[in-house]
């Protein structure tokens, strides 16, 4: 370590420690009337967003990812370590979670070029079709035979298990764009090696929203226990799709058309109109059932999602908007990924470290053959193949956000799928960046951007 | 009734997204400086709160109190960063000492005025004294607004245009000294014993704002890349403003004296203050709003006794503005009734207001709320036509 990085490390703590100590004094006060409770929120959030970004700090100069912080702070300021955020404040928090879900779906897709794709589109879809397709079904295959072996699992019903083996199998082909471009920009990477991964981890990322979106349709028949009709849930299901895309392109153009016409305050703009979205989804369900008694359920993450994808591609102000998405996405990430965090449940994460051990291998040896299968077929040079699964172990955001999302939606199971999603979520965020960095410097990417 | 003021709202809604998002909008000089002061989001939350609609009811506000504090410590820190020293001291001490007189002037004719005035309010005295302090305080405040809008279609002496922007935007200081001191008429119980219970206070009251600008120029004495300094400032102040709510202190005051002292001591104030101002304009509006929604209007007697205050008010600034005149021979040079040009409010007094309306709920703060803001939205229309008289005495010329 650098003499002045080590500064910065004992800095950091230093502050740490002060901050702690603060902290400690502010939580002994009697907190009585709500006005005081509006302000243990209020000084909560701070203290989880500072001390995020304190240790997020520490850790990148230790070459860890700053995500990897984020988490980390939530856990040693949540519920089950510390309990300076208690579950009671946690759940109250959850309103976070709503507007951070739709403003990743929107980077998501507004970082979707169709030139990209177009560039290497060949290469893109044979690797996107083979590791998703052995991703998916080694994970959720190893799930259903190895569950009766594991202590977190073991006590669960057929259906549940099969929820969750399906479940898993989703999440665990979700990537990480953000850490990817972030990984990227660090060693200054160009090549063909890196647009395919690239473009393979944001197409990834758009195509995973659809998959959940029918994965969580197959939970909803399994859980159900009113037997399997197929017609009329995928009809429903293909209507959801529908209207979501239809909505979310409608609002893509109003982006534009705000952009273009006036573009002030664009990145307080975008995250309410994320929160709006969120929240008129949610609305809209409840209202369809209780007035017509039809279950219509848009999906938000596919509406900001394909919202994001239109302003990229079908207009002039893409830039703009993934430069705006961009000044604010910090503090959000840092927010999101610490209350993640914070929610997890670590006594089950005692449990169920082995299991997610074995998926996060699991899933890499999915990647290894996916990618494997891919470069042979397009005759990529076989050094570069042997290690190409290293570029796409980075996993996060959405996939920490559909957890979540079949956590309320399905309390039964929902639990045990965050826990093992963000203990498998933390062994490649450590792991996966690194690896990604290792892989550049291999094929030689590393280092060609021009600027 | 509900329909019809659905449909003002829309209205009012269509308009000022339409102010917000187009540049090229001209509207009259009184309305555009209705618009640029965003006083139309004041209309917008009485629209949305109890009194009409009720979408922002009492039970909704409450649940919104943690945003409530971040915006009025957003406020705070953003006024305390106006009061750099270096630059303070550029202007002669004449300013500085006349911006005292018209804000004391303003201060203590607007206090015993209101106070007679209200009287025959049947309610705690204290709550009573600390309602009539606070609209006090909010009134020795003024904006640039107006001056901005005429200064720029005309050429206008610019010594008198210098010192009125000097004393609008330096008057605040002295209204959240007051408005601290409301503070210390109804302190919070920390202990039965009398001398525990002082100690106590004095070591909240100054150990959490020093202990937190130890933490912020902990914070800022590292190195911060430009996309990390929004949780650092986001983080700071929910802190700040979270730690104030908790000792039943004013998060406007604490982020004041927390801008005050990074303003004067850090090296990344720049940056700070940037960020701070790049999301002002919504942090503004949304107060507008939360206190626009907080307004009851009991009787129509309240618009009486809010022109009655806006009197008061205007006479304070006529006698301070004459009194500055007099203070040094320099300051003779002015016009005396300089204090034309400081009648409107500006966004410090929604903050005072707001503060206190948060911090002391009750029927008589409500009703004291309610005066301050029919009297600000009057000085709004009126300070314009005051604002020119006194200029146009002051010989200018059309550009």
């Amino acid at each position: 370590m650098k003499k002045a990085d080590r500064k910065i490390v004992v800095n950091y703590i230093f502050i740490l420690i002060m901050l702690v100590l603060f902290a400690l004094w502010i939580k002994y006060l009697n907190v009585k009337i709500t006005w005081q409770q509006a302000g243990m929120i209020n000084f909560s959030l701070g203290f989880l967003l500072l001390a995020a970004y304190l240790i997020g700090g520490v850790l990148n100069i230790l070459k860890l990812p700053l995500i990897t912080g984020y988490i980390l702070a939530g856990i040693m300021a949540g519920p089950h370590v510390s309990n300076f955020i208690d579950t009671e404040m946690v759940n109250q928090l959850k309103l976070i979670d709503d507007f951070a879900l739709s403003f990743i779906a929107f980077t998501a897709g507004g970082s979707l070029h169709i030139k990209l794709i177009a560039q290497r589109y060949k290469a893109i879809l044979l690797n996107i079709f083979f590791i998703t397709t052995t991703v998916f079904c080694l994970t959720t295959g190893f799930v259903i035979i190895s569950a009766k072996y594991f202590v977190l699992t073991k006590l669960l019903s057929f259906e549940q298990i099969v929820a969750i083996a399906i479940l898993s199998g989703v999440i665990a082909v979700a990537r990480s764009p953000s850490s990817a471009i972030a990984i990227i920009n660090e060693v200054k990477a160009s090549g063909q090696f890196t647009e395919t991964v690239l473009g393979v981890t944001i197409v990834m990322d758009v195509l995973i929203i659809i998959f959940f979106t029918f994965a969580m349709t197959f939970v909803k028949i399994i859980m159900s226990q009113k037997g399997i009709s197929i017609d009329i849930p995928f009809l429903a299901l293909a209507v959801e799709m529908f209207c979501s895309i239809i909505f979310g392109v409608i609002i893509g153009k109003g982006i534009s058309f705000y952009i273009d016409k006036a573009g002030y305050d664009l990145p307080i703009f975008l995250v309410f109109l994320g929160f709006v979205v969120a929240k008129i989804s949610m609305f809209l369900t409840i209202f369809m059932k209780n007035h017509f008694d039809i279950f219509l359920h848009l999906e938000p993450l596919l509406i900001c999602m394909s919202a994001g994808f239109v302003v990229q591609n079908f207009g002039k102000s893409g830039r703009l908007f993934i430069k705006s998405l961009e000044s604010v996405e910090m503090p959000v990430y840092v927010l999101f990924f610490s209350l993640a965090g914070a929610s997890l449940d670590f006594t089950a994460l005692a449990i169920c470290w082995p299991l997610a051990v074995c998926l996060a291998g699991v899933r890499a040896v999915g990647i290894f053959i996916g990618t494997w299968s891919a470069g042979t077929i397009i005759k990529d040079p076989a050094s570069v193949n042997k290690k190409a699964w290293m570029g796409y172990l980075t996993q996060a955001g959405v996939a920490i956000g559909f957890a979540k999302l079949v956590q309320r939606q399905f309390p039964d199971i929902g639990l045990y799928l965050t826990t093992i999603v963000l203990a498998i979520i933390s062994i490649n965020q450590v792991i996966g960046p690194v690896m990604f960095k290792i892989v550049l410097n291999i094929v030689g990417d590393a280092g060609r951007q021009k600027r | 009734m509900k329909t019809t003021f659905t449909v003002l709202m829309v209205i009012f809604l269509a308009f000022s997204g339409y102010h917000l998002s187009f540049k090229s909008f001209r509207l009259p000089g009184f309305a555009l400086k209705f618009y640029l002061t965003g006083i139309e989001f004041l209309f917008i939350g009485i629209l949305l709160g109890s009194s009409f609609l009720n979408l922002l009811d009492t039970q909704t506000l409450k649940s919104l109190e943690p945003v409530s504090g971040l915006v009025l410590g957003w406020i705070g820190l953003i006024y305390g960063f106006q009061f750099e020293i270096k630059k303070v001291k550029r202007f002669p001490f004449d300013f500085f000492l006349s911006t005292l007189i018209e804000s004391f002037a303003t201060l203590l004719v607007v206090f015993f005025g209101v106070y007679f005035l209200l009287s025959f309010l049947d309610s705690n005295i204290n709550i009573k004294i600390m309602g009539v302090l606070t609209i006090a305080a909010a009134s020795a405040c003024s904006a640039q607004t107006g001056i901005v809008l005429v200064t720029s279609d005309f050429n206008y002496n610019k010594k008198l245009i210098t010192l009125l922007k000097y004393i609008s935007s330096t008057d605040g200081l002295h209204a959240l000294l007051i408005f601290g001191c409301v503070f210390l008429i109804q302190q919070p119980v920390y202990d039965k014993n009398w001398l525990v219970h002082q100690l106590y206070f004095i070591l909240y009251i100054t150990g959490v704002p020093f202990a937190l600008c130890f933490l912020y120029l902990l914070f800022f004495s590292n190195r911060i890349y430009e996309k990390t300094i929004s949780i650092v400032v986001i983080g700071m102040v929910l802190i700040s403003s979270g730690a104030a709510l908790v000792i039943n202190f004013s998060p406007l005051l604490i982020n004041f004296f927390l801008g005050f002292c990074i303003v004067n001591v850090s090296r990344k104030k720049e940056h700070i203050f940037n960020f701070l101002i790049s999301i002002e304009k919504p942090v503004y509006l949304l107060l507008l709003v939360f206190l626009g929604a907080g307004i009851k209007f009991s009787n129509n007697f309240i618009f009486f006794i809010a022109a009655c205050y806006s009197v008061y008010r205007l006479t304070g600034k006529i006698i301070g503005g004459m009194l500055i005149t007099k203070i040094s021979k320099k300051m003779s040079v002015y016009p005396a009734n300089l204090g034309f040009g400081l009648i409107d409010s500006g966004g410090l007094a929604f903050a005072i207001l707001y503060d206190f309306q948060q911090r002391f709920p009750c029927e008589t703060t409500t009703y004291i709320i309610t005066i301050a803001l029919i009297s600000i939205v009057y000085n709004d229309f009126l300070s314009l036509f005051f604002l020119k008289r006194l200029l146009s005495k002051d010989a200018g010329t059309i550009k």
